[in-house]
């Protein structure tokens, strides 16, 4: 049984169904890149995994570790060991990197972290991760740029040490130092912990620098490819529309998901 | 110097209103553009016309006039006026029609030590408990506590009283250092201006005087401490500060009171109606903190403090208003003398039903000088935060430079905030502005912060502090921060139901 169970998984949001049907399985360890084109469903995949309350699950379920998690609230979800880095981190004002990690870390013990600890997995984190010293007494993602506010989130991960993540086009808008720092640093926390990672990507970018074992390419609210990284040297030779083809998915964002019919 | 009272100064005038909710902003040239009918404008008799959202921008009811004969007059227009109403025309009022004045005792404790003064040389442990409970436990240069009508406890460091430092009850301060306080006292406060102010400036007992020598720097804060015990008691508070040349000093003011919860009398209201002045002499540096808390008892708070900075120096000041039933403070800090500059922050945080009515004024009289007003404040239940910040530059004062910012955050759908900056500019050679934002929870900033485990209540709480923060930390010390936070925090958990309702409503 994998760690993290998806069966059946539909999903709308206002009035309009955006998943219709999506199963998938992750285990840690393992690192799978979700991609597809603009508006075919990943951030929606994404963000109902992690219990955003706009998203509304009309069928399916989603198991972790065994536990249902389909109606957990997002902390209850965040605690069993999920993780979503965001594709727009959002901007906390007033509260800095490292005490907002504290609070993070002690609301999923019992005890709370010892100076001393927290102080040695920061600087663990803030060396894997290639960031200046002073980054983590600033505000969090108040004012970084695109690239600061992702290392923010990797960073997080580090620290918050999931079984596992979603990455929710990290890629997006960064140069390609950046890129590398990030991705980089999924591979390590991978190797050294034994994270899982679901990579949600448009791009093959990133794929350069971590390696999948699965690659899904979805269109349309559905997964319509499974395979290995052949898939993604495929989609670099013949672009989404050859499989769109293949699937007889219809134009991206066309027509809503919702009325596709097939 | 423009007439009391006159917002039609003419003149190169700017008046640059902007209403919280973007755009529907009260002309503020002048009241009568506000109820666009000059003529019916002022009616014979209309006390609280006169009284409303002016800067005090003159001198004060002292002017060579005894104690004796301020108290006189003081209670000449107390007998002659009603209690006062504010009115922001389509934004609030401020009524005062709740409460039972002729209920209260003046006071209540004064007894055989005399008027307003138990045992100056009280212990600790004759402290009021809501002194006890809330007080941080930290070093200070003195303290002095009046609970009621009467001062219990007065302490000050003995080295700093051999360098001429005074802290004592202001009763004591006018037997005992008349040539210090004469001068000063009500030198910029009126006595007349409403029925309060009046009572205030006619039956004020014990009180607090302090002052700082010339030259002389004390690093930990003076504590001024005002509390209610019980309900039933009308206290009129009345302090006056005094800051030589060079000297440079810390205030913490604390305004509390105790809960009332199941009082024998079953009277839940009591008073407070205070006076404060605080004058800097050349090169003097002040950092004013204020702390208010009334508790849950039906308080009344209607106060006017007054800080003026002298030529070169400097006042940071910051109120942190954290409850009261019904709480109306006007707040001045001029500028005085050429190169003062003066640093004006505040919070505010309304719960449940009460009603807070704040008047800012930043008021340049001389240039150069700089000012920089930065207020922020949240509400939640169904109260009220009424928030009207001015900058007055008067004629003359050249050169310049101040900017306000109002930033409030609505955590209840029957909470309101409203926001007024207002700029009054009698000055060519200057520069003001203002700004503002008005917020409410976000909802992408709370999931986010889910999906890193914090439960919602924490979420909400985090967004809040982080939104009180930047004045928060401005405090520079530590005690009085952890104690704000933790306020601040209290609130919050106390109205988390209300937060949850808000937050499925929309």
């Amino acid at each position: 049984m994998a760690d993290l169970e998806i069966r059946d998984l539909h999903v709308r949001t206002e009035d309009r169904e955006i998943l219709h049907g999506v199963d998938l399985d992750i285990s840690r360890g393992e690192i799978h890149a979700l991609m597809g084109p603009n508006g075919s469903g990943k951030s929606t995949l994404a963000n109902t995994l992690l219990g955003h309350p706009s998203y509304e699950i009309t069928e399916g379920t989603i198991t972790f570790g065994g536990e249902d998690i389909t109606d957990a609230e997002p902390h209850e979800r965040a605690k069993a060991g999920l993780f979503l880095a965001f594709q727009y981190p959002v901007a906390i004002p007033g509260v800095s990197v490292a005490n907002f990690l504290r609070m993070a870390i002690n609301a999923r013990r019992e005890q709370p972290i010892g100076v001393k600890e927290f102080r040695s997995d920061l600087q663990h984190a803030i060396e894997l991760l290639d960031v200046d010293r002073t980054f983590t007494s600033r505000h969090l993602n108040d004012g970084f740029s695109g690239g600061e506010k992702k290392r923010a989130e990797i960073l997080q991960m580090a620290m918050l040490a999931p079984e596992v993540a979603i990455l929710d086009e990290t890629d997006s808008g960064l140069d390609i130092d950046a890129l590398r720092t990030v991705a980089e640093g999924v591979q390590r926390l991978h190797d050294e912990q034994g994270l899982g990672a679901l990579i949600i990507t448009h791009y093959q970018r990133i794929l350069h620098y971590v390696k999948p074992q699965f690659v899904h390419i979805m269109m349309d609210g559905r997964i319509v490819l499974e395979g290995g990284i052949e898939l993604v040297e495929r989609l670099e030779r013949e672009g989404y529309e050859e499989i769109r083809r293949e699937f007889g998915a219809t134009e991206t964002g066309a027509v809503p998901a919702g009325d596709s019919g097939a | 110097m423009p007439e009391r009272g006159d917002r039609t100064t003419p003149g190169p005038t700017t008046a640059l209103p902007a209403g919280s909710d973007g755009g529907a902003g009260r002309p503020a040239l002048s009241k009568a553009a506000a109820n666009g009918d000059g003529a019916t404008r002022v009616k014979p008799g209309r006390h609280r016309e006169a009284t409303l959202y002016h800067a005090l921008a003159g001198a004060g009811a002292g002017d060579g006039r005894t104690l004796a004969q301020l108290r006189e007059a003081a209670r000449e227009a107390y007998a002659g006026a009603e209690l006062p109403v504010w009115r922001r025309s389509g934004f609030w009022t401020t009524s005062l029609q709740g409460l039972d004045l002729d209920a209260l005792e003046v006071h209540p404790r004064a007894g055989a030590a005399g008027l307003g003064q138990r045992d100056g040389a009280g212990a600790p442990d004759e402290l009021p408990d809501v002194v006890r409970r809330t007080l941080p436990d930290r070093a200070r240069a003195g303290r002095l506590v009046q609970s009621d009508g009467a001062v219990v406890h007065v302490e000050l460091d003995p080295q700093l009283a051999g360098r001429g430092v005074i802290l004592c009850s202001l009763e004591d301060a006018f037997r005992e250092h008349p040539d210090l306080v004469a001068p000063l006292y009500s030198k910029r406060l009126t006595i007349d201006r409403h029925k309060l102010e009046a009572a205030n400036a006619a039956f004020w007992s014990g009180g607090a005087f302090l002052h700082v020598p010339a030259g002389v720097t004390v690093a930990e804060p003076f504590e001024i401490v005002y509390a209610i015990e019980s309900p039933g008691v009308a206290q009129y508070a009345r302090t006056l500060v005094h800051g030589g040349q060079a000297s440079e000093f810390r205030v913490h003011e604390y305004d509390l009171a105790d809960d009332f919860e199941g009082h024998p009398s079953g009277n839940r209201q009591a008073l407070h109606a205070g006076a404060f002045e605080l004058y800097l002499d050349d090169g003097a540096r002040c950092r004013l903190a204020q702390l208010q808390d009334w508790g849950s008892g039906e308080v009344y708070d209607v106060s006017t403090r007054f800080v003026g900075v002298g030529r070169d120096a400097y006042c940071h000041w910051l109120p942190a208003l954290l409850g009261g039933h019904l709480v109306r403070q006007h707040l001045e800090l001029a500028v005085s003398e050429p190169g003062g500059e003066m640093a004006f922050r505040g919070l505010f945080f309304t719960e449940e039903q009460e009603h807070l009515d704040v008047f800012a004024v930043d008021l340049h009289e001389t240039g150069p000088s700089s000012g920089d007003v930065h207020w922020r404040g949240a509400a939640t239940g169904q109260s009220r935060a009424s928030f009207e910040g001015l900058i007055q530059i008067d004629p003359g004062a050249q050169q310049t430079h101040t900017y306000l910012q109002i930033h409030s955050m609505m955590l209840s759908p029957k909470a309101r905030v409203d926001a007024i900056p207002s700029v009054l500019v009698s000055a060519d050679d200057v520069s003001a502005s203002h700004g503002g934002t008005v917020g409410e929870l976000d909802e992408t900033a709370i999931f986010y912060m889910q999906t890193r485990g914090l439960d919602r209540p924490a979420a909400v709480r985090v967004i809040v502090e982080g939104f009180f923060e930047p004045v928060i930390s401005e405090l520079a010390d530590e005690p009085l921060e952890q104690l704000v936070r933790a306020k601040v925090a209290e609130k919050l958990a106390a109205a988390r139901e209300d937060i949850e309702a808000y937050a499925s409503s929309r």
